[in-house]
């Protein structure tokens, strides 16, 4: 699903059902878990994921999952939605001002990033040329990927949208590169945020059952599609997930559930 | 000869060795999620069979996954195997299954790759992990 594990719509369309909104998010998180780890396969098997680029921000990531899932158990995460609501519109405003989003960011990496060995190629399939790229500024990438764990672990998605935006505007990488490595570091993101809730008693295999298969049969067709479309594309798509979910967010958090 | 001559020797076997780590990567995430699903499917039509339904009305209450997978697995060492076991350890393999991933990464940064550097910031990976998994 385009460096995104599905939860974005899950979560609202479990709340609607009538489920209580802790175990919409728990069951939303475990079923992230699946979908991610089944795109991600993919995409590694292709060779289009950065393991290093991957481990490294996971360190950040899951730690920031773990903290996320703490607060929703102790708290109400009203505003907080408002406040993410408001931070996608803002990521979304400047996806769409960026006039070269494809294009080499960092031909001279910062010494930190180049220790890190932040950098790598890939093939791409509609050019069929293998494309060479070095990522930047993992220095500013690292704590950012410490808040997209929180958002991940705090509202049971797997932030694909967040993640991808700071691979691709803050580290510089290409978008399939991008959003491939996300859905890595979302499996294992998820991974951290479904412990905490599994301990709360929060899943519950009544439902994880019937939504896991659901989710999973709609992400392998989503995986099939992108590997076959253009950069062009891929940010058109993001462009329009983005605007969709920020919209959704502020109204939830406005309203109240 | 240049001097640099022995690294860019060296690097073609580094880049297929990189090459090979995403392969394997991806199997065992797909072979993880392919597994988990077929227990679960499983799980369900045996049930199904048992009782003509497909609900599942049971909670998994305050476990961690330690736990969760000892008391399924001591259940059926004693003999009492229900359709519950399969769908229960499906959702075990399910989430041990990015666990098993890094852990492969480690042994790939380790003992192929030699970097030390993402050995270390896998491990740290693993521990914060398995930590989050003993969480109560």
């Amino acid at each position: 699903m385009g460096g995104m594990g599905g939860g974005i719509i899950l979560i609202p369309a479990l709340t609607l059902l009538g489920i209580d909104i802790k175990h919409a998010i728990a069951i939303s998180i475990l079923s992230v878990i699946a979908t991610s780890s089944g795109s991600a396969s993919a995409y590694a098997r292709d060779h289009i994921t950065n393991l290093k680029v991957g481990m490294f921000l996971e360190m950040f990531t899951i730690a920031g999952a773990i903290a996320g899932a703490r607060i929703t158990l102790a708290s109400s995460p009203r505003p907080l939605y408002v406040i993410f609501g408001v931070v996608l519109l803002a990521s979304w405003v400047a996806l769409l001002m960026d006039k070269h989003p494809s294009g080499q960011k960092f031909t001279q990496q910062d010494a930190f990033t180049h220790w890190l060995e932040l950098e790598g190629s890939y093939p791409d399939f509609v050019t069929a040329q293998t494309v060479e790229y070095k990522a930047g500024r993992a220095y500013l990438g690292a704590p950012l990927m410490f808040g997209a764990g929180i958002v991940s672990g705090l509202l049971g998605i797997g932030a694909g949208a967040v993640k991808v935006l700071i691979h691709d505007l803050v580290m510089g990488l290409p978008p399939k590169v991008s959003t491939t490595t996300s859905n890595l570091i979302i499996g294992v993101t998820a991974l951290a945020g479904t412990s905490v809730y599994l301990a709360a008693g929060l899943i519950n295999p009544g439902l994880a059952v019937p939504v896991i298969l659901g989710v999973v049969a709609g992400a392998f067709l989503g995986t099939r599609l992108l590997v076959r479309l253009t950069n062009q594309a891929v940010r058109l798509f993001f462009l329009v997930i983005l605007l969709v979910m920020a919209a959704e967010m502020i109204t939830r958090g406005l309203q109240g559930i | 000869m240049s001097p640099s001559e022995p690294s860019t020797r060296i690097e073609p076997v580094r880049e297929a060795r990189q090459f090979e780590m995403d392969t394997v990567v991806g199997v065992v995430l797909r072979d993880g999620v392919l597994l988990s699903l077929g227990l679960i499917i499983i799980g369900l039509f045996w049930r199904w069979l048992r009782t003509g339904g497909l609900a599942l009305d049971y909670q998994i209450t305050g476990m961690n996954l330690f736990e969760f997978v000892t008391r399924e697995v001591s259940l059926a060492v004693h003999g009492s195997v229900r359709p519950r076991l399969l769908i229960n350890l499906g959702i075990a393999v399910l989430m041990l299954t990015p666990f098993i991933r890094v852990a492969v990464s480690m042994v790939y940064f380790l003992g192929v790759l030699r970097n030390w550097k993402y050995t270390c910031f896998t491990a740290i990976v693993l521990i914060v992990l398995t930590y989050s998994l003993f969480l109560r």
